[in-house]
This record gives structure tokens, sequence and C-alpha cells, in this order.
């Protein structure tokens, strides 16, 4: 009788303990991940935090650990004319390559956005410029912008115009790294909203076309509003790889002519690693990745991350 | 409409031309003599030559190729070994990840001195400068949280009813994941760790400021060819074009997946 009346009991108590084991798995699966993320991304983080509070300069050892004046790199920032002026031409490198690569892309996806086998074959190719190694991009822009052997240089010759060489011209040099940049990341735009046009109903199209709208109306006044969230998604990312640029600029043009473009990231890398200023650099990155971590907030919000569904 | 038609093909191949003359000229540039690079007007045709590349052999490149390859797959393997459990019990917990998902995004966003300061600071006093095991774990700054965030709507995606017949059948939890649940996630798989090499075989920053000549990798040697004096193109064309290549090869490989890791997982490709 009693043994009857447990049986019942047995499965749920099994499930109870089945149920323990599985979240200590879980847990197990887990555990090393997060030990492995603090230990690389959240302790360098802090520890950049904490020089930035300090005058740290490798050629003075005094300046290690020294947090007698802890918001002295904050208080120089706004007065160093380089930081305020990186700031500026971070601004205008942000501004043409991420308005640049949206409008390319849009276009060139609108272009390519036609039933046909053969426009679908040459969507890989445009892949190309966004795969190869970034440092691979600027070698290639950096024989493109050397008048000696450069063939657009060539071509200028034989249309008789007299181009300077544009990575050492002050004028020319910013526009020159936008146009690098823009090759490299248009497709990355194009790609996303080539996938973003798919999407678009075609009985929103037929009804626009039933009420008498024109081809380039459609596109302006239905299928680009349709797809914004793509648009701003593509366009943040950009924005905050813009902040990152590197190779392109070092191989380029170094920063110069004279600082015209040396943006923020730039200016950290120089104070840290050729002036070895690591403490100053610091509180310039840490500005940095603020700027960062508002923009990802952003990112997260708009795409819904995370969000259970 | 069918003069619109041949119209928006021959632009798009115009195009597509414009868009590949500056690879395909780094390309060519990489078969030339130097002579021939510096030709004016450049010549159409030319006795392409392998010597670009023999003299790469015979330098110390093929060091650097190997410690970029060795670099690459080490990051790789660990980011998945951790990544890929961690990625499957996120999918399974029913919990809210808001501030996991911000610090993955913000991580990957972050501008690259915000990790060069402090590891290079770091890798000073543990003595880990210039060794591949210091650019292995500075690559799992972005490879982890990458196979984290790849993997998840992967398994998310695996019906559970499978691992959990599997458990009926008497298998561990271990073994319900590793025989039944990663077999349907192969081709996540494959792609994640293809991204994953991608990503660290690109990286020239971190190598750049943590290495200088035992661990230099592939994109910083064929830099350093550009300061030697006489400015060897030939040779700079062919360290490019190798770099490039595996690269190039992968990529397409993984094409489906590439927006979606290189938005962080923001938009599914």
């Amino acid at each position: 009788m009693s043994l009857a009346a447990a049986a019942p009991l047995l499965p749920a108590i099994r499930a109870a303990g089945l149920h323990r084991q599985r979240a200590r798995f879980m847990t197990l699966c887990l555990a090393p991940s997060l030990a492995v993320l603090v230990l690389v991304t959240l302790m360098p983080m802090l520890y950049l935090l904490a020089t930035s509070f300090t005058p740290l300069n490798l050629t003075n050892p005094a300046t290690a650990w020294n947090f007698r004046q802890p918001l002295q790199n904050y208080t120089l920032l706004p007065n160093d004319g380089r930081f305020v002026n990186s700031l500026w031409v971070q601004a205008k490198l942000s501004f043409w390559t991420v308005g640049l690569q949206l409008l390319i892309g849009i276009g060139f996806a609108l272009l390519l956005n036609i039933r046909s086998g053969m426009l679908r074959a040459l969507r890989t190719v445009f892949l190309i410029p966004m795969v190869l190694p970034p440092i691979v991009v600027a070698i290639i822009w950096k024989v493109l912008y050397t008048p000696d052997i450069s063939p657009a240089y060539w071509a200028f010759h034989g249309l008789g115009w007299n181009v300077p060489a544009l990575i050492t011209d002050p004028t020319w040099a910013l526009p020159a790294i936008i146009a690098a940049d823009t090759w490299e990341w248009f497709p990355l735009t194009m790609l996303m909203v080539l996938a973003a046009l798919q999407t678009v109903p075609d009985e929103l199209l037929d009804a626009a076309r039933v009420d008498g709208a024109r081809q380039w109306q459609t596109t302006l006044y239905v299928v680009l509003p349709y797809i914004r969230g793509t648009l701003m998604v593509a366009g943040l990312f950009r924005l905050i790889d813009s902040i990152k640029a590197f190779p392109l600029i070092y191989l380029l043009t170094d920063g110069g002519p004279g600082s015209v473009t040396e943006v923020t990231n730039y200016y950290a890398f120089e104070q840290a690693f050729n002036f070895s200023y690591l403490g100053y650099s610091s509180a310039i990155t840490v500005v940095l990745v603020a700027a960062a971590l508002v923009l990802s907030w952003v990112i997260v919000r708009v795409t819904g991350w995370g969000a259970v569904e | 409409m069918r003069r619109d038609c041949v119209f928006i093909h021959a632009l798009v191949l115009l195009l597509v031309a414009l868009v590949l003359a500056p690879f395909l000229w780094l390309l060519r540039m990489s078969f030339e003599t130097n002579a021939d690079i510096f030709a004016f007007p450049p010549k159409l045709w030319f006795a392409p030559t392998l010597a670009n590349y023999a003299a790469l052999w015979h330098g110390d490149f093929p060091h650097s190729f190997a410690n970029s390859a060795i670099v690459s797959t080490v990051s790789t393997v660990v980011a998945m070994l951790l990544g890929v459990p961690a990625a499957y019990a996120l999918a399974r917990m029913r919990t809210r990840s808001d501030m996991l998902s911000l610090w993955v995004v913000a991580s990957r966003l972050a501008p690259p001195t915000a990790f060069a300061i402090p590891y290079f600071l770091a890798y000073r006093d543990l003595h880990l400068l210039d060794t591949r095991t210091g650019l292995i774990i500075i690559y799992l700054t972005f490879n982890l949280s990458l196979v984290i965030w790849l993997m998840r709507p992967f398994f998310e995606n695996t019906p559970r009813a499978l691992e959990e017949a599997a458990w009926i059948d008497g298998a561990s939890f271990f073994q319900a994941m590793l025989r039944v649940v990663l077999p349907t996630a192969v081709p996540g798989l494959a792609a994640t760790a293809i991204l994953c090499f991608v990503f660290s075989w690109n990286d020239f920053f971190f190598a750049l400021i943590l290495t200088r000549s035992r661990a230099m990798t592939a994109p910083v040697a064929v830099v350093n060819f550009m300061n030697y004096a006489g400015w060897e193109w030939g040779r700079i064309a062919a360290g490019g074009t190798l770099v490039m290549l595996p690269v190039l090869v992968f990529s397409l490989l993984v094409r489906r997946f590439l927006i979606s890791g290189l938005t962080a997982g923001a938009v599914k490709g």
C-alpha cells in the first residue's frame, strides 16, 4: 500500500533532480566563457580607466600608479588644440564616409535589385572590397595615390589634368581617405539594403503603381521609408566603425600633412605609442569608449537585441 | 523595357569593372618586375614573373605567414571551445541578457587603443610582448563575443525535443549536447569558425603594437617592406596578395553569414 502511494511521486522527484542537474550543466557551460570575458575585456577596461587617472609616461617610472591629480588628463583635454582638432577631423570623416556609403549603397542596391541571374552572380563580386584585409585595402590605395606608379595619375596625365599628389596635399588628403574608406565599405550598406529590399511587400508596390506613382516616387516615398530601420542600423554601424579607422590613415597619410587627417583614435595611438604618454592617451580613449558605449546602447535599443521573443 | 534592361546590365558591368580595377591592379603588380611597375605609360602586356614571390619565399616572410596562421587558428579554436557551450546555455536559459548584449557589442565596437594600452602595459610585466600567446589572448577579446553572438541563434533554432529524446534514452547532458545538438549546427559552427579566423588574420593594429619580430604577423611584415629604402613595390604587392588570398577564399565560402558577422549579429544576412 505504501509502495503504491509512493510510486507516482518517483518521476516527480527524479524530474526535480534532473532539473537541478540541468541547471548545474548550463552553469558549467556558461561559467568559463564569462570568466574569460571578464578577464580579457572587463579587466583591461578597468585598467584603462585607472591609467587614465595617472600621468603615466613610460620614460618616467615615477608616473606609474600616481593618483595625486586624478582628473588632470581630463582637464587638459579641452585645452589641447590637437585633441579638439582631431574631434573635428573625426566628425568630417564620419559624416562623409557614412553619408557616401549609404547613398552609394542604396544606389547600387536599387540597381542590382532586378531579377536577373547575371546581376545575382555579380553581387558576389561587390563583396571583394569589404572582405579584403584592411591593410591590403590601404596598400591598394597607396599605390593608386602614388603618382610614379598609379594608373590613375597616368590617366589624369593623358587627359591633360595636373593633379597634385593627393595624400600629401592639405586640401585633398582627407577626401582621399574618405574615397578609399567609401570604396572599402559601401558593399556592406549595399548588401544590407539589398536584403531589406527583398522584404518590401509586392502589394505595397502594386498599390503605389495603381495610384499612378512613378518609379522614382515609389522608391522615394514607399520603398525607402519601409526599409528605414535597416538604413538606420547600417548607418550606426558604419558610424561606430569610422571611429576605429586606422590602417588607411596609418599607411596613406600618417595623420598628416600637419594634422589634417588625424582622427581622435589616431591621435590616441600617437600619444601612447609614439610619445609614450600612456596616461593621457588612456583619457582620450576613455572618451572614445564612452561615445562607443552610447552608440552601442542606441543600437541595442533600435534592433531590440537581447529581448526575449 | 527591354532596352532599359540592357542599359542597366551594361551600367552594372561598368561599375563592377570600376570597383574591381584597384584590386586587380595590385594583383597585376605582384607579377611585374620593378622596371615594369615604373614604366610610363603602363604597358598593356607584360611578361609576368614570379620573382617577387620567390624573393618573399627566401626572406622572413614565410615565418610571419606561419605566425599569422598559427595565431589565427589557435585563437579561433579556443574561442569556439569556450564560446559554443556558452551560446548553447544562453539559448536554453530564459533570462533577459541585455547587459551581456551591451557588453558584447561594446567590446566589438571599442576603439582599438582601448585594449592596446592595457594589454601593452600588462604584457610588459608578464613578458608576453612579441609572443604568439599574447596575440592569441588579445584576439579572444573580439572572437569570444563573436562566437557567442553568432551561435546563440543557431541553437535557439534547434528543436529541444531532440535533446530531450536523447536524455530519455539515458544520454547525459554533455553527451546530448555533443552528439545530438552540435551536429545539427554544423553549418553555423563552420561559418563562425571561418569568421573568427578571418577577423584574427585581418588584424593589423594589435600585431603592430604587441609584436616586434619573433611573433610578427604577415600584415605587419608587408607594411614593413615600405620602410626599406627603395620601396620594393613588387614585393609589397606580392605580400599583399598572399595576405588577402586565404581571406578571399574563406569569405566567399561564408558569404551568406558575412553581414551578420560584420554587424555582430544585429542583422541577419
